[in-house]
């Protein structure tokens, strides 16, 4: 799916495509999004190229910036650091789509965006981005309750047939994702991440990312290689703004960086909707702000779904459901526990039955996959059984 | 005039014999020891000197020199008090000499010759060998463990030279029988609810298998752990005897019988040195918790608080059964084969039932973590505790009593024992094929469980250890079934947000 697609630029008797030019181009230091805009606006990825690197007259803002001796220098240690063919090899190896900006398969969401990523790097289905499509993002220091809700709304959104987007971040970010895998409908997980493809950034969510790449998408301003570094998360975050089309902030602190995505989503008029937590509750001060400050609140699935105009009524996809249907008292037990939340000794006591018998009955419901066990505590997961 | 008087100094659990050489000579006066003598040693110069003349006898101006063989062995503690003024009073011919021959002295002298129980009597008494010991009336039933009939006891130092003087007979030792003053344990009765956390204690206490509970605060993880002891069966005659060595070398307060019989039960604060836990000390290697709970409990509440060097310490006793101590110049051996109780909450707000936790992730994490993974990894039972629920609370009866738990507790040690001679939680991978087969259902559910990463391979053996006593708690044949396994996995609780996604 990485073939070179020669509507941008020309190949130049040379055997790398222009796309490399610009991947080599984007792993620079000190390079931004204006200078790589700059620099890619009025010349083909081998010309800008040869620009950065003096071997052309520059001019505009390029010429300004490369007055700075130091600035030249570090770019042409950069150009030996990242020569285009190799770059190039990592991205057919890592099975990427380079997506400079104007390529055909460039998300329409980002072309008429402030500030357009001058070139984005895919794995994945591209075609999820016609799809209906929800941002869900929050702090990374979730609260188990927002990260319960987080697996709800990513749940239930893409039992819905809803693409969810999100960061692939530690928390809440995870939490929407590993929900929309686990409901195996239509909806798709979507993550923009802020390392390159091969910098796989937090490490425990090296399922995630391969779950993403493989059966969703995996979406990327950075050019294979480029470690996670600070600034790259904000950056990150606008992409996530642009390509939704309702971010849903489940917890956020007084200063999260969920907050800078409802901020950029606000700018490109993408609806920020928000999940309210109980006052003075730190997870959740971020979240209440932007309820004050007119953000619609989310207390289900449902809320979204009529944000996005589905009817939501009709709209959840009732997959078969393989799990074996629990016999005899094992339903009685699955109601107790579907109640609420139980430990073992809760539902020996709510069933009058021995510790043993319980064990046995809450172990077969787990094995099948009605229920889950954390901490001792047993809870139903999965679409209800009806 | 020399004079040589047998006693014996303590250095971590065991007594080591020293020979007190009193030379009585003429000269300029002067009262010396020598040998390696500590602080507490040396001071005795004066110790003997005033109970001496307390006790109207004679303190000549001549030169006295005191040698405690062997000496290149540092001496530490009071003890030897009454063996050097025996000592001198031989070489100064206030005492015959061949009246000391076969008799020991321990004991520590008041200024006004009064003599005072010491730490440490039983195992400095076995170690003076067949000789008959003369130990502080305090210390009687501590010696008699030891040295049974023939120990003699003496309240003054006059008393003592009296009868060796044979002016007038020993004094009685106490006698009549030794009631018990324990205070009763605390009853399982009392607990409401709780059918998981029961049944932990219940097979920790039969199978010998460590246990980690975890719970919010007011759980009762505490309580719990309390009733252990009164679970355990009373000590085996050997590590009774071991027990009291290490009691009485660390000077805790032994039981109105002498030996100590019932499980001990100790709970450092979480605020305890490594020293304080393991044993140590620059002069005596005093023995630490873990070896005081020899035989017995040692309960760690806020696992969590203690220092991580502190937890990890204890790594190499829980798997040997023995603390070596070394020093730069000695090192021991103290026993301390104990069962590890410990209670942490699940994270830093106490948590409870799921969505109740207002931590963050981070700080969940970061708390789990400060108990290391070796560490966590010897706890076969996790046992999750929650708050009782009101009904419990209110309800008018209590859970069985401890009497009833401890009976099938002692019959399943003793089925365990039957089959190869040490608790289930001792036995070796290598033979739970044979003393714990599968059934096939239990095999079916072990795999389920490791093919989707829930259990490692270690955790394995011991969720098959564990299933062994419950079987034998439930009297179940020789045949480990599905039901038995399903409690020991029920009872292996994953702690952290990050192993439930991992597996543990």
């Amino acid at each position: 799916m990485s073939t070179a697609n020669p509507s941008v630029g020309h190949v130049s008797g040379s055997s790398v495509p222009p796309e490399a030019y610009v991947a080599s181009l984007a792993g620079f230091r000190n390079m931004n999004v204006h200078r790589l805009g700059a620099l890619l606006r009025h010349q083909s990825p081998q010309e800008a190229w040869q620009v950065a690197l003096g071997q052309r007259p520059a001019s505009g803002p390029i010429g300004k910036v490369l007055a700075d001796s130091e600035v030249r220098s570090m770019w042409r240690r950069c150009a030996d650091e990242r020569p285009p063919a190799e770059i190039w090899a990592r991205c057919v190896s890592l099975g990427l789509t380079v997506l400079p900006y104007g390529h055909d398969l460039y998300p329409a969401g980002l072309l008429d965006d402030p500030f357009p990523p001058p070139v984005l790097f895919a794995r994945g289905n591209l075609a999820l981005l016609a799809g209906r499509r929800v941002g869900i993002v929050g702090t990374r220091n979730a609260t188990a309750a927002g990260r319960e809700t987080a697996r709800a709304l990513g749940f239930g959104l893409a039992a819905a047939g809803v693409h969810i987007v999100s960061g692939l971040a530690r928390g809440i970010d995870g939490y929407a994702h590993r929900g929309a895998l686990a409901a195996e409908g239509t909806g798709r997980p979507i993550g923009i991440v802020a390392s390159g493809h091969d910098v796989i950034y937090p490490r425990e969510h090296r399922d995630l990312w391969e779950a993403a790449g493989n059966c969703g998408l995996l979406l990327t301003e950075a050019p294979p290689g480029v470690p996670p570094e600070p600034h790259r998360f904000p950056l990150r975050n606008r992409i996530i703004a642009a390509l939704s089309e309702v971010v849903v902030v489940v917890e956020s602190r007084e200063r999260g960086g969920s907050l800078i995505t409802a901020a950029q989503a606000v700018e490109r008029d993408v609806t920020v909707m928000a999940v309210p937590g109980a006052i003075g509750k730190r997870a959740s001060l971020g979240t209440n702000s932007l309820l004050c400050d007119g953000a619609a609140p989310v207390t289900g699935v449902d809320d979204v779904l009529t944000a996005l105009a589905l009817q939501h009524r009709h709209s959840a996809v009732i997959a078969a459901d393989l799990r074996a249907r629990p016999r005899g008292d094992d339903i009685a037990l699955y109601r107790v526990v579907q109640q609420d939340p139980r430990t073992i000794d809760g539902v020996a006591l709510a069933m009058g039955l021995t510790l043993v018998d319980s064990a046995m009955g809450l172990a077969r419901l787990e094995s099948a996959g009605w229920l889950a066990e954390a901490d001792g505590w047993f809870e139903c997961v999965g679409s209800p059984l009806r | 005039m020399l004079a040589a008087v047998r006693s014996a100094t303590v250095f971590g659990v065991e007594g080591r014999p020293v020979t007190v050489e009193v030379h009585v000579s003429t000269g300029l006066p002067a009262f010396q020891i020598v040998g390696l003598p500590d602080e507490a040693c040396r001071e005795s110069r004066d110790r003997v000197r005033a109970a001496v003349l307390s006790s109207a006898l004679v303190w000549p101006s001549c030169r006295v020199t005191v040698n405690l063989a062997p000496s290149n062995q540092r001496k530490g503690g009071s003890g030897l008090d009454l063996a050097i003024a025996i000592g001198f009073l031989a070489a100064h011919g206030q005492l015959p000499v061949a009246q000391i021959e076969g008799l020991g002295f321990v004991g520590e002298l008041g200024l006004d010759g009064s003599l005072r129980h010491v730490t440490g009597v039983a195992p400095m008494v076995a170690a003076m060998g067949a000789v008959r010991p003369v130990v502080p009336v305090g210390n009687y039933r501590e010696a008699w463990c030891v040295a049974g009939e023939g120990v003699r006891v003496a309240n003054t130092l006059r008393e003592v030279v009296d009868a060796l003087n044979a002016d007038a007979p020993w004094p009685q030792v106490p006698d009549g029988e030794f009631v018990d003053d324990e205070p009763p344990l605390p009853d399982l009765a009392d607990v409401r609810g709780q059918q998981v956390a029961r049944l932990g204690l219940e097979v920790a206490a039969a199978g010998g298998h460590h246990m980690l509970l975890v719970g919010p605060p007011g759980s009762g993880k505490t309580m719990l752990a309390q009733r252990i002891p009164g679970l355990l069966p009373l000590l085996e005659p050997d590590i009774s005897l071991q027990a009291t060595m290490v009691h009485s070398a660390a000077g805790v307060r032994l039981p109105a019988g002498g030996m100590v019989q019932r499980a001990p039960f100790r709970a450092p604060h979480h605020s305890s040195s490594m020293v304080a836990l393991v044993g140590g000390g620059s002069t005596g290697l005093r023995p630490g918790e873990i070896s005081l709970a020899h035989g017995g409990v040692l309960f760690l509440d806020e696992l969590g608080e203690f220092a991580p060097s502190v937890l990890d310490g204890l790594r190499q006793p829980l798997e040997e059964g023995v603390i070596r101590l070394a020093r730069a110049r000695a090192s021991a051996a103290l026993p301390a084969r104990f069962l590890l109780v410990a209670a942490t909450n699940p994270c830093p707000c106490g948590g409870g039932g799921p969505g109740d936790c207002q931590c963050d992730e981070a700080a969940r994490l970061r708390y789990v973590r400060r108990l290391s993974g070796p560490l966590l990894d010897r706890f076969d039972l996790r046992v999750g505790v929650t708050r009782p629920c009101v009904d419990d609370l209110l309800a008018s009866g209590g859970g069985e009593p401890t009497a009833v738990v401890a009976a099938r507790v002692t019959k399943a040690r003793q089925r365990a024992l039957d089959r190869i001679g040490m608790v289930n939680a001792n036995i070796p991978a290598s033979y739970l094929d044979a003393l714990a087969p599968l059934h096939q259902e239990a095999r079916a559910s072990l795999r389920n469980q490791l093919e989707r990463d829930r259990l490692t391979g270690r955790g394995y053996h011991r969720i098959r250890r564990v299933a062994r006593t419950i079987a034998d708690l439930m009297e179940g044949d020789e045949l480990v079934l599905d039901e038995h396994v399903q409690m020991a996995l029920n009872m292996r609780v994953r702690l952290s947000i990050s192993s439930r996604e991992r597996g543990a």
